[in-house]
């Protein structure tokens, strides 16, 4: 059988990539000039590239800490060049790109730990309760990503406001996108996250119920993370609906929901085997 | 190279005498029919609000033009004695000529450093020469060759970014909060000067509609109308507030017209979660400061637009020494260029003189050895004599290159053709 050179790529190999991407998105920002944008957004697809190579090989499943981990950094990092070429002016990858790493990062630290597997058969995802599992994982997994972008437009949001409120020369500083537009975004993010993880969440709560009833199951800090999660998706939307409460809150609560984010990706599964792979 | 630029502008002449100086497009026309046949020379002419100036040139064999002549010819145009006119004149010569046509396009000499308009300005003036058959080889290669400097000194240095004038200020800040403005309502309070003004820049993001409030009705009125606005009564402001989303406050109250509990209490509570950026432009301000938040309620006041400007204006000057820098090498590479230029034809006419001298020598020579000579020692005959003539050469083509590089070769161009009998 013949191997592609494709399935000797790392974690290193997109790591850096992003990595050199950020420090040259950085150079740009201090002396501006086209090559700088060239060689960043260059080296942020071969990233993407790589990145994308890597899942393919490796498939990773969503429903382990691990997989979701690099999946959620792998959406991020079709955010980051999405948003590269469509905001050119405004210095987006210096706001996402530090995420993506950050999640590569983390996934790396937990693979170091994991267990090695073998690749997950594709057919056998399509029968029985492994079905719903993906399924549960997959939402989750989309959900991350809305949340990720809440918390990267709500950073952001954060820092034009505090330029706003203190009146700072716009052309002085790093350009960034109008409150008005990171607000849009937010909302946006928020309004697609929280029903897939409502949806995530009531098919984990059944699975949960039907094959691992455990009571302590209930009280793992995944499950607990992620229902904290909902809970204060559930208050974004009341106070951005129901009530005037100033951007700037609605942006540190997107901030918080993230933290949780984190805390229920990187927790151990209650009931995939061997806990984190 | 013969050229002068000659004029006056903002340092070196007050307004009233600008504005007596001025050219309108009849008098345009007939001022440079007018120096192109009574001067012999090629002529254009920039006339800004901040500058009147002449741009001519002559050949090189021809006397030069100088501030006098030129003060003559701008008091028979206008109408204005010579003598009122010739102190105020300044004259740059030649290399110097070249020079401060590169400034100015550039916007170093403006008023505001790096303004973009004056490239604009200077291509017109050079078209309106050339449309009316004004320029020659100088002109049309001197003004392409300025608008080439000024876009690369705006692309290589920083002298035109930003905002800087107060009004366009405003128009910066309120991008920082909206991204769209055809789903926004402005609202312009009272009808200061100021107003007016950072109106304009405001229309040009083509708000979907604007209202205008005043305490007298009929300035409302008459403001409305004007730019194409809706008057709301004085007694209707509170509302007004509630449906705008940028307002533009100009009113000459003593007072603040909008106080914070008003503002909350009346305007903040019905807005929802919509944002609201205000341009407090008048002096008493018209709005509470304490109203800013930078979130749902931004506002900047005159001093706040000021800043920007006074930041910006500092910011181009920082880029000064590197524009001029790349001033200097392209008038260097300008002039260095226009010699090579009037060169060539002068060491054509040599290289084609001396090798109808050689053919002359050596054709009878190989006619009268014929028959004694083989091929070859034709051929070496033949590349002996062109030697010869190419060594001869040397040293004149040098020294008359070397005199270009120091940016002046037209001497030295005239005394090899007198010295080779080249006609003129």
């Amino acid at each position: 059988m013949t191997v592609s050179p494709l399935q000797g790529i790392t974690h290193a190999c997109f790591g850096l990539s992003y990595l050199l991407a950020f420090a040259f998105e950085l150079a740009r920002l201090v002396w501006p000039g086209a090559a700088w944008r060239v060689a960043a957004l260059g080296l942020g697809v071969a990233g993407v590239f790589a990145h994308t190579a890597y899942i393919a090989f490796n498939q990773p499943t969503p429903a382990a800490p691990y997989g979701s981990l690099l999946l959620l950094a792998w959406v991020l990092a079709l955010f980051y060049l999405y948003g590269t070429v469509h905001y050119a002016r405004q210095a987006w990858a210096v706001f996402v790109l530090p995420l993506v790493i950050g999640l590569v990062g983390l996934s790396l630290a937990l693979a170091a730990t994991a267990h090695d597997a073998a690749p997950v058969d594709v057919p056998t995802w399509l029968s029985g309760p492994r079905f719903w599992g993906v399924v549960h994982g997959s939402l989750l997994l989309l959900a991350a990503v809305g949340v990720s972008v809440g918390f990267l437009t709500s950073i952001m949001y954060l820092i034009q406001a505090r330029r706003v409120r203190n009146k700072v020369n716009p052309a002085r500083v790093v350009p960034m996108l109008s409150l008005e537009r990171l607000e849009t975004m937010n909302r946006r993010a928020v309004n697609v996250a929280f029903p897939l993880l409502t949806a995530g969440l009531l098919v984990g709560s059944l699975l949960l119920g039907e094959e691992h009833g455990a009571t302590e199951n209930w009280f793992s800090l995944k499950v607990l993370s992620t229902a904290g999660l909902w809970v204060v998706f559930l208050v974004l939307l009341y106070l951005r609906y129901a009530t005037n409460v100033p951007g700037r809150r609605l942006a540190a609560y997107s901030v918080a929901a993230f933290g949780l984010l984190l805390v229920a990706l990187v927790a151990s599964h209650p009931f995939v085997p061997g806990g984190e792979r | 190279m013969n050229l002068r630029a000659i004029g006056c502008n903002v340092e070196s002449a007050t307004v009233e005498l600008r504005e007596k100086l001025a050219f309108d497009e009849p008098k345009l026309r007939l001022a440079l029919a007018e120096l192109t046949a009574r001067y012999d020379v090629e002529a254009a002419i920039l006339c800004t609000c901040n500058r009147v100036e002449l741009y001519l040139g002559r050949p090189e064999v021809g006397a030069p033009i100088h501030a006098p002549l030129v003060a003559e010819f701008l008091a028979e145009t206008h109408g204005v004695p010579a003598e009122l006119i010739h102190p105020h004149l300044y004259e740059h010569a030649d290399e110097d000529a070249v020079r401060h046509l590169f400034r100015v396009t550039s916007g170093l000499d403006s008023v505001v450093i790096g303004e973009g308009q004056i490239a604009g300005q200077v291509k017109e003036a050079y078209d309106a020469a050339q449309k009316y058959g004004a320029t020659g080889s100088l002109l049309n290669t001197l003004f392409p060759a300025a608008t080439r400097v000024s876009k690369r000194i705006r692309t290589e240095t920083g002298i035109a970014r930003g905002q800087v004038s107060v009004a366009s200020a405003a128009v910066v800040f309120v991008r920082e909060v909206f991204d769209n403005f055809t789903d926004k309502t402005v609202l312009v309070i009272g009808t200061g000067e100021m107003g007016q003004l950072t109106l304009t820049h405001l229309k040009e993001l083509n708000p979907a509609g604007i209202l205008v409030t005043n305490r007298s009705p009929e300035r409302a009125e008459a403001a409305a109308a004007e730019v194409g606005g809706q008057a709301v009564p004085w007694d209707q402001l509170d509302d007004a507030l509630v449906r705008a989303d940028i307002v533009l406050s100009t009113t000459g109250a003593p007072e603040p017209i909008m106080p914070r509990r008003r503002f909350k209490e009346k305007v903040l509570s019905k807005r929802g979660r919509r944002k609201l950026v205000i341009f407090d432009m008048a002096v008493p301000r018209d709005f509470d400061p304490s109203i800013h938040d930078g979130d749902r309620v931004s506002l900047f006041n005159v001093d706040d637009l000021n800043r920007i400007r006074d930041q910006q204006l500092a910011e181009r000057r920082k880029h000064l020494g590197p524009a001029e820098m790349i001033v200097e090498a392209e008038v260097r590479k300008f002039v260095l260029d226009w010699n090579r230029r009037k060169d060539g034809p002068v060491i054509g006419r040599l290289t084609a003189e001396l090798d109808r001298v050689r053919e002359g020598v050596v054709g009878p020579l190989l006619e009268k050895l014929d028959g004694r000579l083989t091929d070859a020692d034709r051929e070496w005959v033949e590349g002996a004599f062109r030697l010869f003539q190419n060594r001869l050469l040397h040293g004149p083509i040098a020294a008359l290159q070397e005199a270009s590089k120091e940016g002046h070769s037209a001497g030295m161009r005239d005394a090899l053709m007198k010295l080779f009998g080249l006609k003129g």
